[in-house]
């Protein structure tokens, strides 16, 4: 290190042959003394100081130093070395000469240990490179699967017996020969019945199901029990669920702490559940969801088919990826990032699920430690950008289309009208009921109209009380029809006449004061009037507005009381009244509106002002007497006291009766409990009428053919941009859509440097509304016999056998990159890809393949020997017991409990948070009882029974779920409202067994799948004896006794586990 | 070799059996006991042996001040302020986050003075923490990389500023397990008010599994979920119903008697037990003295709240929870608007019961094991917003340590003549992980995990090069 730094500056080639020399005579005392260099040693030099320019992604001069294969190889000036002569390999001549590496020299130990290692043969490097080998393992073609097995029979691994045995298990065989093991025995056929149930629908077997094969004599039972489980519709259900993990499906939009709902969502899901049930084929499946839209030949006006709506569905997979900009705001940079944010995980998404990829780095830069340039992360950006243009955003609220088939959009409507006129007949009688047993107030005023209209004269008035102007330009007449009035009685009734008024307001009022701030708290005023009709004469137009106001004190603007003249105008559209303060005048102030629901003749309308506290006073608007819709909060002085009058434009004429002002009544304790009985049962009517609606609007359900769907913004594909940094304040060139090159077909691609131009992809717009870059890209990703479909195949079985096994053939399942573990038994995994290819793609194949091998059917027991050799069974010695993941735990226990609701599809059951921070679908909630793919999955509100199993928070997606054993979940099955539901719903149906025995019996099978042993009937029996002596003050201890006895069933190791 | 992706289960596996109330038994101590029992293996394992080394500090409690109290009316004097009160702010440009309302310069009305043997200038607001000046580290210049105040918590409690990152506590509790297995590693202390802003976030162990997160301790006695026995199963019938869960256990463990899993099961039902009655017991106050109920502020109304908090978070460190974080409703310190008015009732609420941890800590001999932090997100500005609000402020902030290995009575690095921007011995949040994590015995460079393609850290010293702070250090 010291001579070398110094020298190097010294060009003259006598020097640089000096220091040859003196480090040359140096290792030769070092080499001596220490072992021959490896590998690893090597690779440690080669890793700090070369592989940044010459790694896997960067590969200056076509050169990759990072692994064996490729450092034999070469790069663009040949050989990098020989073997053994260290004079005759380029790399030793270029770290000597002081070329390489450029900057910081390798000081001696480094150059010591490379002159050692190429002298001493380069150990470590394999002897030949053929092209396949220099390809990282997982982006490698498949092989067929008759060429994988015959492969390891050369190799001598198996023996001429073996070929009877299951492919998989001559595959797992090798390694476990080689550690002296062999599979466990198999399980007996309940512990399998249990097995495959659980594994295949995350259920156990039923009552039925146990009868039905655990009596069965025949030979084939298991095939059987197989084939039953594979057609369960519960199948999709789970199987279904581990995708949408994968693909990051959540239920809300995520990202801001809003955490948004998607109601249309669940189509998504529903769609994925089916694919898995109808065993969609694999490929099929993955083109659909990247490109439905486009394949599906769907256009608005077109008439609509139910294999479009299930493309339409399958495109939300590409909205699956959190999306916040229906709730951002802020400047157009931080628009931006809301929109690239969606983008980015809907790529990360895609390339996890599918690739077993790890792109993001490339984002910002070119890849590290993965094949990807930063070029080739924008250019696989290109693809879904048309439809994720950030310069033309659409919020995902907006991304809805309307697609349903025809007569499910008539059946529909048909169906809303009668349940809406069931609502209307239901709220009517409410209200009547209402009107007709609400406790009277003190009567304040009452005009009914059937006296004279002389009369009317001595009640109302054109002026406000104390005011000497009348309320109106024009004088408003009240009296006799024939003196061309605005105000008369005729047949008992008020008749309000618009067309004698001024244009502008026009106002009449009660010469009766009334103070319209009640004083204390609690205390009510209310005024109310029948709306006999909206016109004068049928003829007539309809008032656009029925006016009235309260407090009216003064129509000068200038008037020295404060507050008053408040107006409420209703029939708006929409509904209610709107409210306007200090009217007539310039100067008025709109408020809120009070009440929902439109004017219409033949109903009473009104107000109530109740004192809320010192400062507030609540107006709520009444529509048959009941208070309805938004109210507003006043305060106290700005209700001074004042007169109740009508308010009537040009074109507003209406007719109404019996007008009655009432306050709330002096305390008396009749009156008292009247008042409470009758809010008692308004309550319980209500609640009735709330739930008889919730019932109407549930049977109407959604306007069909609604979908959250994903596709391009039009036929012409926006420019898209490298940005620079990854930051899109800083974009760079453009880029088109190509594949990685890692994954190319054409022959050459690993010679190529990946920093030029991409080659053309044959991109085909399928019509002028869509770019048809996604077809593209999914017809690639699927292409047979490629590169790309084989690395997709190697994932998803990869995933797959984590579902079976607990733990994937690669550990990483979202990473199968360079990055990622290597595979434990890479000649299984390629066998089950090439499987799954080579049978359509059809996953239930690769279930039946599975499911016949010994490695799963063998047994879980422990064997003492086998232990100590392979502990954590990594070589699948026996079944590993795996715990029941969130979703089976408590659909489990809905099914021995006797009470899962097996309906499937359709909306997201509702989960709330209650006031202890918990999580729960509230029992009463219909639908409570369902599986836990339907409920609500909330990316900030899992329920607490799930997220405690290890329910995963849904960022991207999740590929892996990480198992754990806490004391949080001891509390839960200790304690849980849920689980002591469950525990008393399954004691009643033990009870209905008629002796103990029995009762045992029944308890076992259900929840354990299997007959209880002699002494399991004895410790049960105990218990139970012990227990109902603990609950004599109870009305049954033996159902007491008999529930803390199911609960403990539930909450035990052997149900929790598949065994 | 270290192959850190082959290692992610083993690690995460082993520290979810520790039979503790989150099932975690800590990587340094397996890490520790793998090395004696096994000393061979460790490659194996995969343990690099540099990843933990002996620590000051055992515990931490966070008092943290969400909102970004302001330094220059606090922690940071300058006269300046005053002398150009209501002019034109003359340091050149600013920047500014609610730009349409930015003002003239804003004096800072309340004295200064020093404090303590040391001298720490301190504002009069704040007369407690004057008096444990001599037992704390004030940092003057602090800076963060935004002014969203999302940004600026994710990062400086996850070290990213985008979402998705576990925070500290969870890597801390990952690492070093807890001491109580009755008890959350984690604990939050939320304000009864509601939650803070960013919710649940302050305290997520996002993608590290879900038992290394902060356990929110509700008030009341349904402090954790499930804690309570269902109402009308009598103790005596609730143990015979274990007795019997426990033989259907072990019956069942005979058929796999070395799984690890099965094993932490059986005992976790015997921890959940215990842990019934230990939260009850922690959150239970009555039987502090009445000094100490004085000491913390629960006689009065001002203080009452954050005081038992305080107390709480005490006991809590007591009976060896690792990490504890007290949080306020919303945003309190978000001073944009009657600063002045603002702080007075922040610090009638805060100062006294911060205070009295520090000293009640010390007293019991736990200070030297315990850090104690004080501080929030960002700092504000030298001008007004609007008439008398001060506006965020990336480039200078104060927060104060006490304990676990800081050292006492000093005051490290200066901001400018304004208060606008650190100037001297800039501390960034990045070193200020490196340092917390020092403190712990942990290596920052070392503690990762394999997530979406790379190591992933607190610090990700690759990119940020985040460094130790020697000066900060006893």
């Amino acid at each position: 290190m010291l001579l070398s730094r110094p020298l190097k500056n010294l060009a003259q080639p006598l020097i640089r042959f000096l220091v040859v020399l003196v480090i040359v005579s140096g290792i030769v005392i070092t080499v001596q003394a220490s072992e021959p260099v490896s590998f690893a040693e090597i690779q440690d030099v080669l890793k700090n100081q070369c592989v940044k320019c010459h790694g896997p992604v960067t590969r200056e001069g076509g050169l990759d130093l990072s692994r064996p294969v490729s450092i034999l190889a070469g790069g663009d000036s040949g050989p990098v070395l020989i073997k053994g002569k260290l004079d005759e390999s380029l790399i030793w001549e270029r770290v000597v000469s002081g070329e390489m590496p450029p900057e910081t020299p390798l000081d001696d130990e480094a150059r010591q240990k490379l002159q050692h290692w190429l002298e001493a043969g380069a150990l470590g490097l394999p002897d030949q490179v053929e092209p396949e080998d220099l390809i990282h393992w997982s982006f490698r073609k498949l092989k067929k699967t008759s060429k994988i097995l015959t492969d390891v029979s050369a190799e001598g691994k198996l023996t001429s017996e073996d070929s009877n045995l299951n492919p998989l298990d001559q595959l797992l065989l090798p390694q476990l020969r080689a550690a002296d093991l062999e599979f466990s025995p198999e399980a007996d056929i309940p512990t399998l019945l249990r097995r495959v149930s659980l594994t295949l629908t995350g259920l156990p077997p039923t009552w039925d199901e146990q009868e039905r094969f655990l009596k069965s004599q025949d030979p084939e039972v298991y095939s059987q029990i197989v084939e039953h489980y594979l057609n369960s519709p519960h199948y999709g259900e789970r199987w279904g669920k581990f995708w949408l993990d994968a693909a990051g499906y959540a239920d809300s939009n995520g990202y801001f702490n809003a955490d948004t709902p998607r109601p249309l969502a669940y189509r998504y899901r529903d769609y994925v559940v089916r694919a898995f049930n109808q065993d969609k084929p694999f490929d099929q499946f993955v083109r659909e969801q990247i490109a439905g839209d486009e394949l599906s030949g769907f256009a608005e006006g077109k008439t609509v088919t139910p294999e479009m709506i299930e493309l339409l569905e399958a495109t939300h997979y590409l909205r699956n990826a959190q999306d916040g900009t229906d709730s951002s705001d802020g400047n157009p940079d931080e628009l931006r990032t809301d929109r690239y944010s969606a983008l980015e995980g809907t790529m990360q998404i895609v390339s996890t699920s599918l690739l077993g990829l790890t792109i993001q780095c490339a984002k910002c830069h070119s890849h590290k430690f993965e094949p990807i340039t930063q070029d080739e992360y924008y250019q696989f950006q290109s693809f879904f950008y048309p439809a994720f243009n950030v310069e033309e955003w659409q919020k995902p609220a907006t991304r809805v289309i309307e697609a349903a088939l025809p007569n499910e959009l008539a059946a529909w409507e048909e169906r809303k009208q009668t349940e809406e006129t069931e609502i209307a007949l239901l709220e009517e009688d409410f209200r009547d009921w209402f009107r007709e047993n609400r406790p009277r107030g003190e009567v304040l005023f009452y005009d009914d109209f059937e006296g004279s209209n002389l009369d009317l004269k001595t009640r109302w008035s054109d002026t406000a009380p104390d005011d000497d102007v009348p309320g109106s330009s024009l004088p408003i007449k009240i009296g006799e029809p024939d003196q061309s009035p605005s105000f008369y009685s005729q047949n008992g009734q008020l008749l309000i006449d618009a067309t004698q008024a001024a244009a502008e307001d026009s106002w009449n009022s009660t010469q009766d004061v009334f103070e319209w701030a009640p004083e204390n708290t609690g205390e009510w005023i209310q005024v109310t009037f029948d709306l006999v009709n909206d016109r004068l004469s049928p003829d007539a137009t309809p008032a656009l507005r029925i006016g009235y106001g309260i407090a009216l004190h003064d129509y000068n603007d200038n008037s020295v009381v404060e507050g008053g003249n408040i107006v409420f105008e209703g029939a708006l559209p929409g509904g209610g009244a709107a409210v306007y303060y200090d009217l007539p005048g310039t100067d008025s102030t709109p408020l809120k509106k009070v009440g929902n629901q439109e004017y219409q003749p033949g109903h009473n309308y009104g107000l109530r002002l109740t004192r809320l506290s010192a400062d507030e006073v609540q107006v709520q608007h009444l529509v048959d007497g009941v208070p309805e819709g938004d109210q507003i909060e006043l305060k106290p002085d700005q209700l001074p006291a004042g007169g109740f009058g009508f308010v009537y434009y040009n074109n507003r004429s209406f007719i109404v009766d019996n007008v009655l002002i009432e306050k709330s009544p002096s305390y008396s304790s009749d009156y008292d409990q009247l008042w409470k009985a009758f809010q008692d049962e308004e309550t319980k009517r209500r609640t009735e009428l709330d739930q008889q609606v919730k019932a109407c609007q549930a049977s109407i359900g959604e306007k069909p053919g609604q979908i959250a769907w994903v596709a391009d913004y039009s036929g012409n594909a926006p420019d898209v941009h490298l940005l620079e940094r990854g930051n899109h304040t800083t974009p760079g060139h453009t880029v088109t859509p190509a594949p990685f090159s890692v994954l190319r077909e054409d022959t050459e691609f690993i010679e190529e440097s990946s920093e030029t131009e991409a080659p053309p992809f044959d991109v085909v717009a399928p019509n002028d509304q869509s770019t048809g870059r996604r077809t593209a890209w999914a017809n690639w990703v699927t292409q047979p016999d490629s590169h790309a479909q084989s690395l997709m195949a190697r994932v998803q079985v990869n995933r797959f056998w984590q579902h079976y096994f607990g733990k994937g053939i690669v550990a990483t399942t979202d990473n199968l990159g360079m990055s990622g573990s290597p595979p434990s038994h890479p000649e299984l995994l390629d066998y089950l890809a090439a499987y799954l290819v080579e049978h359509d793609w059809h996953v239930k194949e690769l279930h039946r393949l599975i499911l016949h091998s010994r490695a799963f059917k063998q047994s879980s027991l422990h064997n003492e020997t086998t232990h100590l050799i392979d502990p954590a069974n990594k070589l699948y010695w026996r079944f590993s017991r795996q715990r029941l993941n969130a979703e089976a735990v408590r659909d489990a226990m809905l099914q021995v409990a006797g009470v899962l609701d097996e309906s499937m599809q359709g909306p997201y059951i509702p989960s709330i948070r209650t006031p202890s921070g918990e999580t729960v679908v509230a029992e009463t909630e219909p639908g409570a009882r369902r599986r836990s793919i339907y409920l609500f999955q909330r990316r900030t509100q899992i329920p607490s029974m799930l997220q405690v199993f290890d329910a995963p928070k849904i960022v991207f997606n999740c590929t892996r779920r990480n198992v754990s054993t806490t004391p949080l979940q001891s509390l839960a099955l200790m304690n849980s409202d849920f689980i002591r539901a469950r525990s008393v719903e399954l004691a009643k149906e033990v009870l209905e067994r008629p002796a103990v025995e029995s009762q045992i019996d029944f308890a076992f099978k259900r929840v354990y799948s299997r007959e209880p042993s002699a002494d399991e009937i004895e410790l049960f029996r105990q218990f139970l004896d012990q227990q109902q002596a603990l609950y004599t003050e109870s009305e049954s201890p033996l159902l007491q006794a008999w529930t803390d006895c199911c609960q403990m069933l539930l909450a035990s190791s052997e149900f929790l586990y598949i065994q | 070799m270290w192959n850190p992706i082959s290692n992610y289960d083993q690690l995460t596996r082993r520290a979810f059996l520790g039979g503790s109330a989150t099932g975690i038994g800590g990587l340094a101590l397996a890490q520790l006991l793998q090395k004696q029992a096994l000393a061979t293996t460790v490659n194996e394992e995969g343990l690099p042996n540099e990843t933990f080394f002996p620590a000051k500090a055992k515990n931490m409690i966070c008092l943290f001040q969400h909102g970004g109290p302001s330094q220059m009316d606090l922690f940071d004097y300058k006269p300046a302020l005053n002398k150009w009160h209501g002019k034109p702010y003359p340091g050149g440009d600013l920047e500014v986050h609610f730009d349409k309302q930015k003002g003239n310069v804003l004096g800072a009305p309340y004295q200064f003075a020093p404090q303590g043997e040391c001298g720490m200038e301190l504002s009069e607001l704040l007369p407690h923490t004057g008096g444990i000046a001599d037992e704390i580290t004030l940092i003057r210049s602090m800076k963060t990389e935004s002014v969203d105040h999302e940004a600026a918590l994710r990062l400086i409690h996850s070290g990213k500023f985008l979402a998705n990152m576990p925070v500290m506590g969870s890597w801390v509790v990952y690492a070093l397990g807890t001491e109580n297995e009755n008890l959350p590693a984690y604990v939050v202390l939320s304000d009864p008010g509601g939650l803070p802003v960013d919710g649940e976030r302050n305290w997520s162990s996002e993608w590290l599994p879900a038992v290394f997160q902060g356990t929110p301790f509700r008030s009341g006695p349904a402090a954790v979920s499930n804690l309570n026995t269902p109402e009308g199963i009598p103790f005596a019938a609730r143990s015979k119903q274990l007795d019997l869960l426990k033989q259907l256990n072990e019956r069942h463990l005979q058929q796999d008697p070395f799984n690890t899993e099965l094993t932490a099961r059986i005992q976790n039902f015997e921890t959940a037990a215990r842990m019934q009655l230990a939260v009850p017991e922690v959150l239970d106050i009555s039987k502090e003295t009445k000094e100490t109920h004085e000491l913390y502020g629960l006689n009065n109304p001002a203080t009452a709240e954050y005081g038992k908090r305080c107390l709480l978070a005490r006991r809590l460190i007591e009976r060896g929870v690792r990490f504890v974080q007290l949080f306020l409703s919303g945003q309190p310190w978000d001073t944009h608007s009657k600063n002045a008015e603002t702080l007075k009732g922040l610090c009638a609420r805060t100062d006294q019961p911060s205070a009295a941890l520090v000293t009640d800590l010390k007293r019991r001999g736990l200070l030297d094991e315990t850090i104690v932090m004080w501080g929030g997100e960002f700092g504000r500005l030298p001008i007004s917003q609007g008439a008398d609000g001060r506006d965020h402020n990336r480039h200078a902030f104060s927060l104060w340590f006490a304990g676990g290995g800081f050292k006492s009575g000093y005051v490290h690095g200066a901001t400018d003549e304004f208060g606008y921007s650190a100037v001297d011995n800039i501390v960034n949040v990045h070193d200020l992980h490196a340092t917390l994590f020092s403190l712990f015995g942990i290596n920052h460079h070392r503690l990762t995990l394999p997530h979406e393609g790379r190591q992933a850290s607190l610090t990700d010293a690759e990119v940020t090069h985040a460094k130790i702070v020697p000066e900060l250090l006893a």
